[in-house]
């Protein structure tokens, strides 16, 4: 499934991307590199650009300069937006949810069995079979994010592109979903991009982090990028506080006493 | 001219006093005809939010009139032609112009109305038609209208089998069915052209009044009804052909002697009330 890329062949490279909008700069001049297979967070304060990198890199926004997926030839994408603006009250099921891109008969006539038995089994996969029967306008947060990312799965992505998963759930749910995406990334062998503000799951389950502010502001593993110079530039004052020492590593268990770094 | 006449007889066994004059005959057969369309493209246009949308192209249908008289061309051919081109362009402008979609749709609206209304006051012949596009005459219903009406049924068919799924994905996310390459634009392009023509023939019918009801109506009570997409467009496609057909039955008892359409419209917010309890009911059992 994944794809047939040398492990040097980064999965995507922004070059020189920039995107203007009513003649203000969005981003600026972005040069990156996602290495391929793996887990690469986009981090940076409101109104950096985060969410427009991922609609460029989707089509959705024109840029100027260049995004090269897969070194040239293209790669499968699979989305998993921040939330649905759907309808509550719509009759909607799940299993017509997962039906509907792969079933060839109208979902009017009816769900096809074998229609019906990959979509159980990709719910399966994100460990919510249980929701099959269950109205997509009824699901809570964390369940509608299973289920949309299913629904990305089912494209068996070479890239799998998400915004902002852990909006909106609540902190277990949010660990146990970036635990999920961690074990499917290497079980499936896709490279994983997301936007996200939460810097603890980033240094957990990040392989590669992009400090973005309009332009690249630093970019690398977690323990190398996630530093107190950084973070202060990226989100100002009040988050380089956190970092106590130069160059300690904003990690989870960074702030011991004795300054030892401890990763998973 | 392809023979209706089986059409017509298969009509006139309709239990219905009247049913043995050809009018009565080709007015069921319409509604017969126009009713499912208007209900399935309903839950498109329910999902989609588009009611704006048809109520824009069915105000077009003055415009329509008057570009076919200053072309001379028989309104029967141009008003549907330019239903279909105003649906296209609102469907353009939204994918390329930045403003919101019902800024858009509102500029078209005007536009069309306001030209509509033009040429209709230069020209006094037009004007004796308008409280037919206002209030809408199935009793007038030609034959040639019948058989473009099979002809758009044909396509609304076709349409609803293979675009159905896809549509309902890109009404669900637009981008997210884009990243997964349903091919997004090309089944709203169809979509737009499909509600346009059948918003207008909806509009000799209805009228321009009524015509976002016949799409609403049904839908909102397949809505409250159904459990399932698959479900809401055979609820849908219920309501609205039984209210055609019991609108008409209606409408032509001595006793009521009403409008057709508006009469059609009534019977389906009488189902819309009944589908409100169902839902109300089936919500307390499940609380």
């Amino acid at each position: 499934m994944a794809a047939d890329l040398s492990a040097d062949t980064p999965a995507i490279v922004f070059d020189h991307v920039s995107v203007t909008r009513s003649g203000l700069n969005i981003l600026d001049q972005v040069n990156a590199a996602v290495p391929a297979g793996s887990c690469t967070v986009l981090i940076g304060p409101n109104g950096a650009g985060k969410t427009t990198l991922l609609l460029a890199l989707l089509g959705e926004v024109g840029y100027r300069g260049r995004i090269t997926l897969g070194g040239g030839k293209g790669l499968r994408i699979g989305y998993v937006p921040q939330k649905l603006m759907l309808d509550r009250g719509m009759p909607f099921t799940v299993a017509e949810f997962l039906c509907m891109g792969v079933q060839k008969r109208p979902l009017w006539l009816g769900l096809s069995r074998k229609a019906k038995e990959q979509a159980l089994a990709l719910l399966d996969e994100v460990h919510a079979a249980h929701l099959m029967k269950r109205r997509v306008g009824t699901l809570s947060g964390g369940e509608m994010q299973r289920v949309l990312l299913a629904l990305a799965l089912q494209q068996k992505p070479e890239l799998l592109v998400l915004d902002e998963p852990s909006a909106g759930v609540d902190f277990e749910g949010g660990r146990l979903f970036c635990e999920l995406l961690d074990d499917l990334r290497k079980s499936q062998g896709f490279t994983q991009i997301m936007v996200s503000h939460d810097l603890g799951m980033v240094a957990h389950h990040a392989t590669c982090v992009i400090c973005l502010k309009r332009r690249v502001i630093a970019q690398g593993t977690p323990r190398d990028v996630l530093t107190g110079d950084v973070l202060q530039t990226l989100f100002g004052m009040h988050m380089g506080l956190i970092c106590a020492e130069d160059h300690l590593h904003a990690m989870p268990n960074a702030a011991r006493k004795d300054g030892e770094h401890h990763h998973d | 001219m392809t023979d209706l006449s089986w059409l017509f007889s298969l009509a006139s066994m309709f239990p219905l006093d009247g049913m043995d004059m050809r009018f009565m005959q080709r007015a069921l057969v319409a509604l017969v005809l126009l009713a499912p369309m208007t209900a399935a493209l309903g839950v498109q246009v329910v999902h989609y939010r588009m009611a704006f949308f048809s109520d824009a192209v069915g105000h077009s249908a003055f415009a329509g009139v008057a570009v076919g008289l200053i072309l001379g061309v028989d309104p029967h051919i141009s008003m549907p032609l330019f239903g279909l081109a105003v649906g296209l362009v609102i469907m353009f402008m939204q994918r390329f112009s930045a403003l919101p979609s019902d800024t858009v749709i509102g500029v078209v609206f005007s536009a069309v109305v306001a030209g509509g209304l033009a040429v209709v006051s230069r020209n006094n012949t037009v004007a004796r038609d308008l409280q037919q596009f206002l209030y809408g005459d199935i009793l007038t219903m030609t034959e040639t209208d019948i058989l473009w009406l099979l002809a758009l049924f044909a396509l609304f068919v076709l349409f609803q089998t293979f675009a159905f799924n896809r549509l309902l994905y890109a009404g669900t996310s637009n981008i997210i069915a884009k990243a997964h390459r349903v091919p997004v634009a090309l089944c709203e392009y169809l979509f737009a052209a499909l509600l346009g023509l059948v918003v207008m023939f909806s509009v000799w019918g209805v009228g321009v009044l009524l015509v976002t009801a016949m799409l609403t109506v049904p839908a909102a009570s397949a809505r409250n009804f159904a459990r399932s997409a698959g479900g809401m467009f055979w609820w849908a496609m219920l309501v609205g052909t039984s209210s055609a057909v019991a609108g008409l039955s209606l409408s032509v008892q001595p006793w009521m002697g009403t409008a057709t359409g508006a009469t059609v419209i009534l019977v389906a917010c009488l189902w819309f009330l009944i589908s409100v309890v169902a839902a109300s009911i089936r919500n307390e059992r499940q609380l």
